[in-house]
């Protein structure tokens, strides 16, 4: 009776089949619940094995950009002879009529992984009692710090979160210092002196020097004041890693139509005026080299992505699904002042600041770097700088040269026609409080580091 | 979900099961279940053009198992749904034999 009893609430104590099936039917429904439970669920959080291979064909759906609609679930279940007997049909179809709105979906998906470290909470608790019942001497204290171990990894840490070891640490300092001695001498021998990239290309000679590109999981704030070059700057990073380089990035856009970007592109790799393509007044032949240069975008990583009301939410939820999808390598928010508030009680630079957080462990968690860029204030300061400094992995402000400047300084008498200072106000990896000159044309939407002028 | 939406999902439902049901009791072929489910999901959740459901009603209202019907059929068969141009050129083939059955 007594051990009935027992087994019963083991039962239920296990398991929860209507949250796994709540959790699949919602993402065969909505997207969103796609993206919450593509990136918070592994198959082995479900219990039952039929429902693991349903998650892991509506997951396969997703990656391949297929909505996974019911239909389209049984038509891959179909062709790939996972169903056998119509009972099959009528348990898919069980599961599909456990519909959730998706705002439901991280209680549900909660439920499943709660579900899931139970039994692995109950599996530890297996191995440790075979462990004492068949050993006959026991280092009590080894045993112990075993068991201690792996259950602060079962009640602290995520699945991808990770505890160096001392051994750990050592073998990757090893491995970080035999890399960058390999990278010296590749330097050294074939490069004939020019460092290769860690990271993404920035863009910029000069820039690439200093920061050796960006690299997966910095968070690169730009602030520029209006007007003075935020749109042109991310799209020539854009240019250097999508079209130039052929990696994915994703470019949010919370001011600029669909049309509006796209024209813009026109100029950049056209090398044509702005105004002037977008007044049409260009000949055959200007015609015929913008028609050249938009062969080149369609071919690069560039992925647009514009959005008037974006919050820090929606950005996690695209960014995920970007890099599942297509394995984005940089994210762009052009630009975070226009974000929605989601708490009006808060102050201009706690929004920004909650934000600038958000968008560091995003870039920590997908592996990717995410560049925001920020609006300056009229006396070239930032609102909450210190607290976005903090935050960030490099800091650029894009500001105009001066005339006076341009008269008087005679190191920037060194250059052609500069007439902007990328400024690097904190750089994690290397020296910061440098300014780079460099020559910004507007009207071609144009960037590039300054030429020197020969001597 | 209101009342509405809930009665289409499980309409929805019931049919998709339906459709890959009679598959495997070897009622329709799997190239007529890929067709039926697409067509499905096209008409339901895409909120395709409704053109195609009443062509497919004509159809249905003329079909007596002739030559015409069968290259109809096949006709429909070879339908993209994913692709516009594919569904606009196969409807109006389809117009066409149909008035060719008169």
């Amino acid at each position: 009776m007594n051990l009935k009893l027992r087994e019963e609430l083991r039962e239920d104590l296990m398991f929860d089949l209507e949250s796994e099936r709540r959790v699949l039917s919602s993402m065969l429904h909505s997207e969103d619940a796609c993206i919450e439970a593509y990136s918070l669920l592994s198959t082995s959080d479900f219990y039952s094995p039929k429902h693991a291979a349903v998650f892991e064909l509506i997951i396969s759906l997703f990656e391949r950009e297929i909505h996974p609609t019911y239909v389209e679930m049984l038509k891959e279940a179909h062709s790939l002879g996972l169903l056998t007997n119509p009972q099959d049909i009528e348990e898919l179809k069980y599961i599909a009529e456990h519909y959730i709105d998706d705002e439901n979906i991280k209680y549900w998906i909660k439920k499943v992984k709660d579900k899931s470290k139970l039994r692995k909470f109950e599996a530890f608790l297996r191995k440790n009692y075979q462990v004492l019942g068949e050993q006959q001497e026991i280092d009590v204290e080894q045993t112990l710090m075993a068991a201690e171990e792996e259950l602060t990894n079962l009640t602290a840490l995520e699945i991808d979160d990770w505890i160096d070891t001392p051994e750990d640490m050592a073998n990757l300092g090893y491995n970080e210092v035999e890399r960058r001695f390999l990278r010296f001498k590749e330097i050294k021998e074939k490069h004939k002196g020019v460092i290769p990239l860690d990271g993404l290309p920035t863009g910029f000679d000069n820039l690439n020097h200093i920061t050796l590109g960006y690299k997966p999981g910095d968070l690169i704030i730009l602030g520029a004041q209006t007007g003075h070059g935020k749109t042109a700057f991310a799209l020539h990073t854009a240019k250097a890693i999508a079209v130039d380089n052929k990696k994915n990035i994703l470019y949010l856009n919370t001011e600029m139509s669909r049309e509006q970007i796209a024209l813009r592109w026109g100029s950049i790799l056209s090398g044509i005026e702005h105004d002037r393509i977008r007044s049409g007044d260009i000949n055959e032949t200007e015609l015929s080299i913008i028609v050249n240069g938009y062969s080149r975008l369609r071919e690069s990583g560039f992925y647009s992505y514009p959005c008037p009301n974006l919050t820090p939410e929606k950005t996690i939820s695209i960014a995920r699904k970007f890099k599942a999808q297509k394995d984005i390598q940089m994210m762009i928010v052009d630009y975070i002042g226009r974000m929605d508030k989601l708490d009006m009680r808060l102050q201009e630079w706690q929004i920004l600041e909650q934000i600038v957080k958000a968008q560091k462990m995003l870039a920590q968690n997908l592996k990717i770097a995410v560049m925001c860029l920020v609006q300056l204030n009229p006396d070239g300061t930032l609102q909450g700088a210190k607290r976005m400094k903090n935050e960030c992995d490099l800091m650029l402000k894009l500001s105009p040269i001066s005339r006076e400047e341009l008269e008087e300084n005679e190191e920037l008498k060194k250059y052609l026609n500069p007439n902007y200072y990328i400024f690097i106000e904190k750089n994690r990896d290397g020296r910061s409080g440098v300014r780079i000159p460099v020559n910004f044309d507007l009207q071609k939407q144009t960037m590039k580091d300054a030429e020197r002028v020969a001597i | 979900m209101d009342l509405y939406k809930e009665k289409i999902k499980k309409l929805y439902d019931e049919t998709a099961s339906l459709i890959v049901r009679l598959s495997f009791e070897g009622k329709l072929s799997s190239e007529e279940m890929r067709f039926l489910l697409n067509l499905l999901d096209f008409v339901i959740l895409k909120r395709g053009n409704f053109e195609i459901v009443s062509t497919l009603k004509k159809w249905i209202s003329k079909y007596d198992g002739s030559e015409t019907d069968e290259i109809i059929k096949a006709t429909l068969l070879a339908v993209d749904f994913n692709n516009s141009d594919s569904i606009r050129f196969n409807m109006e083939l389809i117009r066409e034999l149909l008035e060719v059955k008169g």
